[in-house]
């Protein structure tokens, strides 16, 4: 008998203490995981325990009380663990009496949000060209890039985002490091936010998207680096939003900078957020219909002079009104992946900014630069758990100088048309490598074939 | 005793659980259950799911109309997306078909959020082969750890839903 009062007394003992240690709303910030279930297998001791006080014979009224306060707690622990949705607390509340900073500690780990990608490349090179003439190109294996994220949330409206992303491994060997996007959104609601700082440019698929696991191909499509030259970031102000089955975002940004044009592209005008030549804005507008899962269909444009300030021989500004527009598509259906992108872009003033630039001959900047591709790809283990293996194949044409002002001549060799066929194998979702042979000619004949191989990773 | 305030900061709620409650059952009563599975409940549920079963508690709304009749339930799923984690409700209607997903909480950046209507696709779905990213389910370029973690929830409430209602509420 006195075991039996014993037992019981050490079990109601035990029982309230942990119900003590657990009681106040839990102490600190974050629900932690191992604390959690930690808990949780304590609950399920004291259940167990509770049902063992019941086969010695106490009282039902008390055994029920302790499992009433068995399920508050329970609940409670289902509210840390499902978070604010249940427990909302106010944001300027402090943490065991400190300041608000000093609290900080206690909340850094829910407001910082970290990630990032990288990928290498290995490019062979034909030896000869089409026509048959030494290539002389030299095969190379590049660290691209690796890139981490960081996000901050200040608060449920005011969050903060940047990439910061190392090219070509080493600054010492003409990589770089730069601020690929920085910029503070305020959230209002679905249909209207806004965002300010170094934002990345909505056109097209890859310069929002170019994470390495998104996309097909090792080498990222030509009309996405000389057109739309992708990764483009730019200073700037805007909005985004969705409302019914459309996602719209528009920006006014420092434009880009034409003393960087060349008869390969635009590439060289981006001014990347570095001390920006300010003389000159533009705004871009994207609006993509999403409505149907599997389905992105939509345009982008980009409007506004590129002069920023650049002169001509009488001392005379150039403006050269610059626009932008590409049409976008892409659709899933199970394995099948469809994807296509043309691309066109206007420019003003060319003749004087050829002049101003000092070119020559067929090296004028194009009045018209046109671009497109088509890609298919099929994921032959669609469905099967994470891993993925699609086969692809893309053909792609581009002229970056379809049209040059009178008196000037274009290249033939910056006419290409690129067919790419490759295989991209995914073990978990979150790696991807990619084998690719990449046919490139040119109406100059002068394009070099080339296959490549490439890893990518992102977190 | 000194009560020390949870300061969690900046969660992006974008629904409570009440208003998404009464999205999935306007008007109807609802009632909070507290699951508490069993180990081999758990095993049984991420083996016919797929999906890890990390915790033995799990948190369901059952909903009832005015006469009385079974509504269907609503499971509460907090996850990680990419590092950070994101809460979803998944809607079982009372035949133990999905009948709808409501985001109910997402720290991951808005970018990484499939909008409104990707989560369509999961109505009327069941727990077989078909429930499945390229699949029956599209994946989202851009948010596709998104789309893999919402498919792995609705699987693990599906297969939880099942073997509570086979076993009797534990």
């Amino acid at each position: 008998m006195l075991g039996r009062v014993l037992v019981r007394n050490g079990l109601i003992l035990t029982i309230m203490c942990v119900m003590c240690w657990m009681a106040p709303p839990v102490a600190g910030a974050a629900p932690d995981d191992e604390k959690l279930r930690e808990l949780e297998r304590e609950v399920a001791e004291l259940r167990a325990a509770v049902e063992e006080l019941r086969a010695l014979g106490l009282a039902e009224d008390r055994l029920t009380e302790i499992e009433r306060r068995l399920e508050i707690l329970a609940e409670e622990m289902e509210d840390l663990k499902v978070g604010e949705a249940a427990v909302k607390v106010s944001r300027d509340q402090t943490v065991s009496g400190l300041g608000p900073a000093a609290s900080k500690v206690y909340q850094q780990d829910q407001g910082v949000s970290v990630g990032g990608y990288g990928e290498a490349l290995l490019e062979f090179f034909d030896d000869s060209r089409d026509d048959g003439s030494e290539s002389g190109a030299v095969d190379r294996f590049d660290f691209l890039r690796a890139v981490v994220y960081f996000g901050y949330k200040f608060s449920d409206r005011w969050i903060f985002n940047s990439e910061i992303e190392f090219e070509h491994a080493s600054t010492s060997e003409g990589g770089s490091a730069s601020v690929e996007f920085a910029y503070l959104d305020y959230l209002y609601r679905d249909a209207l936010n806004l965002r300010t700082g170094l934002v990345l440019v909505p056109m097209g698929w890859l310069n929002e998207l170019h994470e390495p696991t998104v996309y097909l191909g090792a080498v990222r499509p030509r009309t996405e680096n000389r057109i739309i030259p992708t990764t483009w970031r730019e200073n700037g102000i805007g909005a985004y939003g969705a409302f019914g089955g459309f996602d719209y975002r528009t920006y006014v940004v420092n434009g880009l900078d034409a003393s960087g044009f060349s008869a390969k592209g635009l590439r060289s005008g981006r001014q990347k957020g570095a001390k920006a030549k300010a003389e000159d804005f533009a705004w871009i507008g994207r609006l993509d219909y999403t409505g149907l899962p599997g389905l992105t269909a939509g345009l982008a444009g980009y409007f506004g002079n590129s002069g920023q300030d650049l002169e001509d021989m009488d001392g005379e500004s150039i403006p050269v009104g610059t626009s932008i527009l590409d049409l976008h598509v892409e659709y899933r259906y199970r394995g099948l992946e469809l994807r296509g992108l043309w691309a066109r872009a206007e420019l003003d003033d060319v003749a004087r900014l050829n002049e101003a630039l000092g070119y020559e001959g067929n090296q004028s900047v194009g009045e018209t630069l046109e671009g497109g591709y088509l890609q298919v790809g099929f994921d032959v283990l669609a469905g099967r758990g994470q891993s993925a293996l699609t086969p692809y194949l893309r053909w792609e044409q581009i002229n970056t100088q379809e049209q040059v002002p009178d008196g000037w001549s274009s290249n033939p060799a910056n006419d290409e048309q690129l067919l790419t066929l490759g295989l991209a194998y995914q073990p978990i979702e979150q790696l991807i490598f990619k084998a690719e042979y990449q046919n490139i000619d040119n109406e100059a004949g002068t394009g070099v074939d080339q296959f490549n191989l490439s890893m990518g990773y992102i977190f | 005793m000194v009560c020390l305030v949870i300061g969690t900061a900046g969660a992006m709620v974008l629904i409570t659980v009440e208003e998404a409650l009464e999205l999935a059952f306007p008007g109807a009563t609802t009632e909070r259950q507290t699951l508490f599975l069993s180990d081999e409940q758990r095993n049984r549920a991420e083996k016919e799911s797929g999906a890890e079963v990390s915790s033995a508690l799990a948190t369901r709304y059952v909903a009832h109309g005015e006469d009385s009749s079974l509504l269907g339930w609503a499971y509460l799923d907090t996850h990680r997306v990419r590092t950070l984690p994101e809460t979803l409700m998944v809607v079982v209607d009372a035949d133990g078909a999905v009948r709808r997903v409501e985001v109910v909480t997402f720290r991951e950046p808005l970018e990484y959020m499939p909008r409104k209507g990707w989560y369509g696709q999961y109505e009327g779905q069941q727990l077989d082969d078909d429930l499945a990213l390229k699949r029956d389910i599209r994946p989202v370029t851009g948010a596709t750890l998104t789309a893999r973690a919402t498919t792995e929830a609705v699987r693990r409430v599906l297969a939880i839903h099942a073997v509570v209602a086979e076993e009797g509420m534990p």
